[in-house]
């Protein structure tokens, strides 16, 4: 008797545990439901909400299992009911979590689309999450010292200079329209436009340029001047033209194993730049073709290896009557050495003035080779230039051909590779705490120039300007990382010819060989 | 003598373009851009056309893939994305190519076979493991308490061949009546508890996720989920009636002829028609167009009856502009269920 009153008893309770725990159930879900139903993706705090609620159905769960331990009388229906509600909350939780799992790929997808910026050793670049719209601001500064040694004739030559002070802004629009702004602020003169042009890409292998850029011809003037071994080019840079206004097509063909060039320009002078603005009915064509027919060889010894041909054709359709000044060139300008100093103009004597006439053609072969840390460049130039003498008698006329060639070696010390384009990037940049220096380069170069003998006594005064010039220069090039370096060069020039009385170049300059020391330090990003 | 000389340089020529990797030959690139499910699909294609055409050619190709929602892909490519080829989940995204962006020309569907359609494939459902909520046809997604799983017509190609597909039985079983047809889809998107940007999302939300009781699929989708699936936690459900999807392929014609890429992206469409090109479709559950393939597969597609969208909607430029262009009856009915 007594155990079946116990029993009831404990029947009783059981049940009124589990009407209970039902009835605490089905608050705890009326309470969570509304709370779930808040969350959302502003909320910082979602998933540790979340977090809680998946706890809180686990301890559910856990009640559920345990009592369908111990069913009593209506327990079924209830633990049916509850178990219904445990799943839908579930699934409540699991599309919350669905949602912010797809509002991050969808906030990724955004970033994706939105514009990158990236600072690094190639400049400040910005750019449109496809990059068909880009920004790059970058620079070249060059400041160098010139010292010239045992020629008492020359004076005031030596001394410090901004060589160049470049700001430069290239970008990419629409994807196929690339354009670039260089301006130089170092001539003292004032800011010059030096490249101002726009590229449209239609393919690798054909595009087009319009603006202001540099001839398709000498192959060393076609390096950055950020890339170049010595503070100055040779003496074949004096023979080619450098930059000029025109349109030229372009391109790369078989995997970049030729290239091609061809142009209109407005023409301008040996060595020389041309104006913004030519109006002189001059035209000049310029054409190119370089290859590399091992670029894609499996023997990486002769993939560095390129040659090429380049060519210029240019008339004047109007003399020039203006007179060259004898020192500083003009219309035809002379010829400068390694330490920028004239050794040759057109500068005859009696009073006579030189212009151009007519036709100037030019022809280049080049070619470089590069394997690993050794570095081989050299061309040779033909410029022919068609002359007059005016102003005082006897009056003549002539095709002048003056002819240069150059070779240059270098060798990178600490084991980097040399590049025609890019310079020597160091392994370890400097950081002398951890005991990097950066990478060391260790150059050499021999050229030489030679005067039409045709020239003397009629369109140049013999006594003074020099019939040829040799030069050899040496240097050391310290690479503290990819944007900083620092050159040493030391340049020797001899001349023959020249040298005569006179208080100015270039009868100063030919009186002795010329030995220069530049050095630079270079920024360039 | 000549002969022997000649024959002599032209060993030589030959052992220097060898050596100086003239020989060698071309490496060209091609970027498919594609719509949702089909990954594995090309993935395994694209291995094959490679292997075909260097075979054929002595060129290397590489086949790039991008894969997501169909109408965003089109979008993609209309701005700028550097499609070669396009594959994607309805003519209509194909379509957009030549109205916004001029791209292809105005008959692209005529350049291949099947209106440029190398396979087909229809509109089934999912169900998890035993089926606890007995759904049958389209009918048991109206019900309530039933999770309906689909992605959004406004991004997925599969979404608006869900849609279309269930609006057709809807149609047709109650008696041609627009207004009921409209009022049965708007019941079935009051059960979808989320909206993935393509299929393949919706399939992870159901299969990996666990939410929803039923996933509208494509019926490769559904099969490759089966098959992955492994341990029968799914079955598919064919209802008596659906859509017959038709995927179709093009070059993109701006594209290939900047990339100088025309005759290998034709190539390797048509390359889609070809026994073998079939064969590697009807392995991933897309239904071949052959003949001689389709027998040989018959066992693993199931019977369903199926309309197109010509028959029932005026096709696709009707069928969009009625029902998923902005203020369209698919954002009608999203307002009308907030």
């Amino acid at each position: 008797m007594l155990s079946r009153i116990v029993k009831r008893k404990a029947e009783n309770m059981r049940n009124k545990r589990l009407r209970l725990i039902a009835a605490l159930l089905l608050g705890a879900v009326v309470v969570v439901q509304p709370a779930a139903l808040t969350l959302r993706a502003e909320d910082t705090n979602t998933v540790e909400l979340i977090k809680q609620l998946q706890k809180r159905i686990d301890d559910l769960e856990q009640k559920v299992i345990v009592l369908e331990s111990g069913k009593g009388p209506g327990g079924e229906a209830n633990d049916a009911k509850a178990k219904e509600h445990v799943e839908a909350l579930d699934q409540k939780v699991k599309i919350l979590e669905r949602e912010k799992e797809l509002e991050q790929e969808a906030s990724e997808a955004k970033a994706a689309t939105a514009p990158k910026i990236s600072i690094g050793g190639d400049g400040f670049n910005l750019s449109s999450a496809k990059g068909d719209f880009a920004v790059q601001l970058k620079g070249v500064l060059q400041v160098d010292s010139r010292t010239f040694f045992d020629n008492p004739a020359v004076v005031g030559n030596d001394g410090l200079l901004l060589r160049r002070v470049r700001p430069i802004l290239e970008g990419t629009v629409f994807r196929d329209f690339d354009f670039l702004f260089v301006p130089d602020f170092a001539p003292s003169s004032g800011p010059t436009i030096y490249d101002a042009y726009l590229n449209y890409r239609y393919s690798p292998a054909l595009q087009f340029q319009a603006g202001k850029f540099k001839v398709p011809f000498g192959l060393e003037q076609l390096q950055a001047d950020r890339d170049i071994l010595f503070n100055e080019r040779s003496l074949v840079t004096d023979l080619v033209p450098n930059r000029d206004v025109g349109f030229e097509l372009h391109g790369d063909l078989f995997d970049g194993r030729a290239s091609y060039a061809a142009g209109v320009f407005n023409g301008t002078t040996d060595g020389g730049n041309s104006g913004n603005v030519n109006f002189a009915n001059d035209e000049a064509f310029a054409g190119r073709l370089f290859f590399q027919p091992f670029k894609k060889a499996p023997a990486t010894a002769l993939r560095g290896f390129g040659f090429g041909l380049a060519g210029t054709y240019e008339t004047t359709s109007t003399t020039s009557t203006a007179g060259l000044p004898s020192t500083t060139g003009g219309t035809l300008p002379g010829y400068f050495t390694d330490g920028q100093q004239q050794f040759f103009a057109y500068n005859p004597t009696g009073g006579a003035v030189v212009v151009a006439d007519q036709e100037r053609w030019r022809i280049s072969p080049q070619a470089y080779y590069y394997y690993g840390p050794f570095g081989l460049l050299g061309e040779y130039a033909i410029s022919d230039q068609a002359v007059r003498r005016t102003g005082a008698a006897p009056f003549s006329s002539a095709h002048l051909e003056n002819t240069a060639w150059d070779v240059s070696a270098s060798w990178v010390l600490t084991g980097e590779d040399a590049t025609f384009a890019g310079g020597v990037i160091p392994r370890h940049p400097f950081n002398p705490a951890q005991g990097d220096w950066g990478a060391l380069q260790l150059v050499g170069r021999y050229a030489e120039l030679s005067i039409d003998s045709a020239a003397f006594p009629l369109f140049s005064d013999p006594t003074t300007s020099a019939r040829s010039a040799a030069a050899w220069s040496a240097g050391l090039n310290w690479y503290l990382n990819r944007n900083v370096m620092v050159k040493l060069d030391f340049s020797h020039t001899a001349f023959t010819g020249g040298g005569g009385a006179g208080t100015s170049a270039p009868a100063t300059v030919t009186r002795k060989p010329e030995n220069v020391l530049f050095t630079r330090v270079q920024l360039a990003f | 003598m000549f002969k022997l000389g000649m024959k002599a340089l032209l060993r030589g020529l030959a052992v220097l373009a060898v050596a100086t990797g003239w020989a060698a030959g071309k490496e060209i690139t091609l970027l498919n851009v594609s719509y949702d499910p089909t990954r594995e699909l090309y993935q395994d294609y694209n291995s094959a056309f490679a292997r075909h055409w260097l075979e054929k050619t002595g060129d290397k190709v590489t086949i790039r893939q991008s894969h997501a929602g169909s109408g965003k892909q089109a979008r993609s490519v209309i701005d700028g994305l550097d499609a070669d080829v396009v594959t994607l989940a309805l003519a209509y995204d194909v379509d957009a190519l030549w109205e916004k962006g001029k791209l292809i020309p105005q008959d692209w569907q005529k350049r291949l076979p099947n209106n440029s359609a190398p396979y087909s494939s229809t509109i089934v459902l999912i169900v998890r493991k035993g089926n606890p909520k007995q759904i049958k046809d389209w009918d048991d997604l109206t019900r309530p308490g039933v999770s309906v799983i689909t992605p959004n017509p406004k991004t997925s190609g599969g979404a608006r061949w869900n849609y279309l597909a269930a609006w057709g039985y809807a149609l047709k079983k109650l008696g041609g009546d627009e207004g009921n047809a409209r009022d049965f889809v708007a019941r079935i998107f009051k059960n979808v508890p989320i909206l993935d940007t393509g299929a393949r999302g919706a399939t992870t939300t159901f299969v990996q996720r666990g939410i929803g009781d039923v996933l509208i699929a494509w019926e490769n989708e559904a099969l490759l989920t089966l098959k992955e699936s492994g341990q029968g936690e799914f079955e598919l459900v064919a209802p008596s009636l659906s859509i017959l999807a038709e995927p179709p392929v093009t070059w993109v014609d701006k594209v290939v002829n900047r990339h100088g890429t025309q005759a290998i992206a034709q190539a390797y469409l048509e390359y889609l028609y070809s026994p073998e090109g079939q064969e590697i479709g009807a392995k991933h559950y897309y239904r071949p167009r052959l003949e001689a393939i389709g027998k040989k597969y018959a066992a693993t597609f199931p019977t369903v009856a199926l309309f197109t969208i010509d028959e029932v909607f005026g096709g696709w430029q009707k069928a969009q502009k009625t029902h998923f262009n902005e203020g369209g009856v698919f954002d009608q009915i999203q307002k009308a269920n907030r």
